[in-house]
């Protein structure tokens, strides 16, 4: 058989083996760690068998950066952790250091550079979350200024303030929810309110029909002709407004400016910790898009944390404290109406509903 | 600097303590030239509310259907630096780790050939380089595969695995979850890079049920952290612990199995045969309990975020699998099972259908029968309330009477 | 699989996907399907097809795409 062209290419080598990126003291305790102390929100040690140390400072980044920003952690890195550091799945940078005395001076910097050391333990972690409007095509609502806008407000949870238990907070700008955002202690979600808009040429030229129909979880997208050639129709009114359909086929847009927004999501939790893990469940139904700095996200997340803060018992998640009160209370609690779109009427929806006379009065 | 663009409602994200976004983006203009035309772009979808990029496209580098998603400004004219700015997807090393070294040469390529903008990291776990034009895209694979790295998954296809810290800075792990992703990504190169699936398939191994990954939250296929034999308890630190809080309130009573008891006189007793593995006494005095010493996994399917029939979780498929072993063998028993999974739904699943939906879709107690596994009570929260039984087998009156 | 064989799959694979350009958009895993019914006699399996697969897009004669699933085309 005749050589490939460009046979030269290197392919399917997989990631670079991580072993040449282990820290020395790493590399010898590997497997053998003992147990570890957090001795302030952005600095833990972990102790091996041995005795050995090595010391973690976490650092908060807004995940999307610059490569300068890259290049300003490797030069900390050089100075402070002879080159060594990794990411948390969180968007945390980890300094790694064998060197206690190292870590005042590297705190100091990472002070004058603004950057925001903290995120371990009882506080609120670095906000997991997706592309938006800076890079996705299906966003309800950008991503990246929503986060700033909560880490402004949640700066103190970050680098110190304590909280009953760690309190993980996510965003994903519409239901693909790249990312677990769906079970978070509290979830901030993209939506859409306004089924999409079918542009039959669209559809005749650029969608495959059957995977279009397919792609609704409701059965609405049914088929249609639009001259001569197959297309499809949509029944509004068992629309749920995921866009999946638009996934698959440009010709049904569904983002509107009128009506894209935000909800809000309480409870979740992926540790298996005491509870078994579970997902968030509807707090606020509907937030309008308010750029730059969605003041009203900001309140409602903020809303939800201090009644946390003054209800939950020390060591309760988010979801834990609610069950604890019970959801009447929450709603109480935090000031959220409650109406008809917090009660489940999708598949296995039944299962939410409460079986029993044991009710708070 | 002289700006292209008056981007009045992104200022406003450049004030207050966070780390902005919008500064990144500016460092990154300061770099590559293209990445003006987003400030633009963006501050026009601020002013609009509603995005402008447009539906993807056929981009990716020669023999590869992953790594790269195509996406294109709806704006070209106006912000043609975007007009194509797709994202490489580029593996990241197991537990996230790197040296000062290699990262100045990973962003170099990002800040010569394309954006100069990243996500460290993606949702998945990859590194995500931004804005790269279709010409460059070759040059940017062959530049990072020249550092050791390779192009992660997209579409239709494995994506990229990824874990937890695991043994290499974290006592609870149970495996060596490190090692098992960067054998099981090693393994699978083709299935992520040439989607053959019905949908996207996602690795995620967390060493301790804490699961650092939320694997049991995304991934289809969850391998989670736990021990067969007892906690290991140092009585000592116990009552160090009980000195700083009430360990009685914040232990013992939170312990889902209640199969704990303590008191000053006997220490701390645990009824292990009852402990679910939860962690939460471990979490909370690290210093005084460690899992045991027989350290496996259990493997959990299913997960995913809600399209396209809804979120799942992931549930037991198998209680406990000892990883130490199968690892001496490279993963065979692990390979084996996932290649019969991916039989199973590639025989029957449709396009777009996750596995989890494709085992409700068909049943639980089909599919494991199916890939080779007993149906188990640990598979359930409880058996079935209801009397809807699939019977498959019942006897007539002829062979009764041979019977 | 005969050497013939084999240049007999790839020009069918083309061929079934020229056919139905704009028309039906073929998961790899379609193909396969498709070309294991199709070369039955010849012996051929699914590890030929999906090698077949491999040597069009690795030659540039097919493209992978993307529309909320991952599928083959010709190039543009």
């Amino acid at each position: 058989m005749a050589e490939v062209q460009g046979a030269k290419r290197i392919t399917d080598i997989g990631p670079h083996n991580y072993n040449d990126f282990l820290h020395p003291v790493i590399k010898k305790n590997y497997g053998k760690w003992k147990y570890h102390e957090i001795l302030s929100p952005s600095h833990m040690v972990h102790v091996s068998e041995d005795g050995d140390k090595i010391h973690t400072v976490r650092v908060g980044s807004p995940r999307l950066v610059s490569s300068s920003f890259i290049k300003d952690l490797c030069d900390l890195a050089d100075k402070y952790s002879d080159g060594y550091l990794r990411f948390t799945t969180r968007n945390n940078v980890e300094f790694l250091l064998d060197k206690e005395e190292n870590i005042k001076p590297l705190l100091n910097e990472l002070e004058k550079l603004n950057l925001p050391a903290g995120g371990i333990g009882n506080v609120v972690a670095n906000i997991v979350h997706t592309q938006g409007w800076v890079h996705c095509h299906t966003a309800a609502s950008d991503a990246s200024g929503v986060v700033k806008s909560l880490m402004d407000e949640l700066y103190g949870y970050y680098v110190g303030a304590q909280l009953p238990a760690k309190v993980r907070v996510a965003f994903a700008c519409c239901l693909n929810m790249c990312g677990a955002v769906h079970c978070s202690d509290i979830a901030v979600l993209g939506i859409h309110r306004r089924p999409p808009r079918l542009i039959p040429e669209k559809i005749t030229n650029l969608c495959e029909i059957p995977s279009t129909i397919a792609s609704c979880p409701t059965n609405v997208i049914r088929p249609d002709t639009f001259n001569g050639k197959p297309s499809v129709k949509l029944v509004e009114e068992g629309c749920v407004f995921c866009g999946n359909c638009f996934t698959v086929c440009p010709g049904m847009p569904i983002a509107d400016p009128l009506n894209d927004g935000v909800s809000i999501w309480v409870g979740g939790k992926v540790s298996n910790a005491r509870s078994k893990p579970t997902f968030s469940k509807l707090a606020v139904p509907y937030l309008e898009n308010d750029p730059p700095r969605w003041p009203k996200v900001v309140e409602a997340v903020k809303t939800i944390l201090d009644a946390y803060k003054k209800g939950a018992h020390k060591g309760e998640r988010v979801g834990e404290w609610i069950e604890r009160i019970g959801w009447p209370r929450f709603f109480k609690a935090t000031g959220f109406e409650f109406t008809k779109y917090h009660i489940d009427d999708y598949r296995l929806g039944e299962a939410t509903l409460n079986y029993s006379a044991q009710v708070r009065q | 600097m002289s700006k292209k663009h008056q981007t009045p409602l992104l200022d406003e994200l450049k004030k207050g303590k966070w780390p902005s976004f919008v500064r990144e983006i500016e460092r990154a203009a300061e770099k590559s030239e293209m990445t003006d035309d987003l400030l633009g772009q963006v501050e026009q979808s601020y002013r609009e509310k509603v995005v402008h990029w447009k539906h993807g496209g056929m981009v990716g580098v020669k023999g590869y259907g992953s790594g790269i998603v195509g996406r294109f400004s709806d704006l070209p004219e106006k912000y043609p630096g975007i007009k194509e700015f797709h994202t490489v997807r580029v593996n990241q090393t197991a537990g996230f780790f790197y040296t000062s070294d290699m990262l100045r040469k990973m962003v170099d390529i990002g800040e010569k050939h394309a954006s100069a903008l990243f996500n460290f990291h993606g949702s998945t776990g990859d590194i995500q380089l931004l804005g790269a034009k279709t010409s460059e895209l070759e040059t940017i694979f062959q530049e990072y595969t020249k550092l050791g790295f390779d192009l992660g998954g997209s579409g239709s296809a494995l994506r990229t695995p990824s874990c937890c810290v695991g043994k290499a800075r974290c006592e609870f792990a149970n495996f060596d979850s490190m090692h098992m992703c960067d054998g099981i990504t090693q393994a699978f190169q083709d299935e992520m890079h040439r989607p053959v699936f019905n949908y996207k398939f996602k690795f995620k191994f967390s060493a301790c049920g804490n699961d650092c990954t939320a694997s049991i939250a995304r991934a289809d296929l969850s391998v989670i952290g736990t021990w067969k034999d007892d906690i290991r308890i140092d009585q000592e630190a116990v009552k160090d612990y009980g000195k700083k809080f009430n360990l009685h309130q914040y232990v013992i009573d939170k312990c889902p199995t209640k199969c704990m008891s303590y008191s000053d006189e006997g220490g701390l007793k645990i009824e292990n045969s009852n402990c679910s593995r939860c962690m939460h006494c471990i979490n909370t005095m690290p210093k005084a309990l460690r899992p045991g010493t027989k350290g496996g996994a259990t493997i959990l399917i299913g997960a995913k975020a809600p399209m396209v029939s809804g979120p799942r979780l992931s549930m037991v498929l198998v209680p406990f699998y000892d990883v130490e072993e199968d690892a001496k063998n490279d993963y065979a028993w692990f390979k084996d099972l996932i290649s019969k999974i991916w039989e199973f739904w590639d025989e029957y699943g449709v396009s777009r259908e996750r596995i989890g939906e494709l085992i409700q879709r068909v049943g639980v107690g089909n599919f494991i029968e199916s890939i080779g596994l007993e149906p188990l009570p640990e598979m359930v929260a409880n058996p079935r309330g209801n009397p809807f039984v699939l019977y498959e087998e019942y006897v007539e009156a002829d062979e009764e009477q041979k019977g | 699989m005969t050497d013939e064989t084999k240049k007999k799959l790839e020009e069918a694979i083309v061929s079934l996907i020229k056919e139905y350009t704009n028309k039906k958009r073929f998961k790899p895993g379609d193909i396969v399907k498709e070309m294991e019914g199709k070369f039955s006699a010849s012996g051929v399996t699914k590890d030929d097809v999906k090698s077949a697969i491999r040597e069009l897009t690795d030659s540039g004669q097919l493209i992978y795409g993307y529309a909320g699933g991952s599928f083959l085309a010709l190039p543009e």
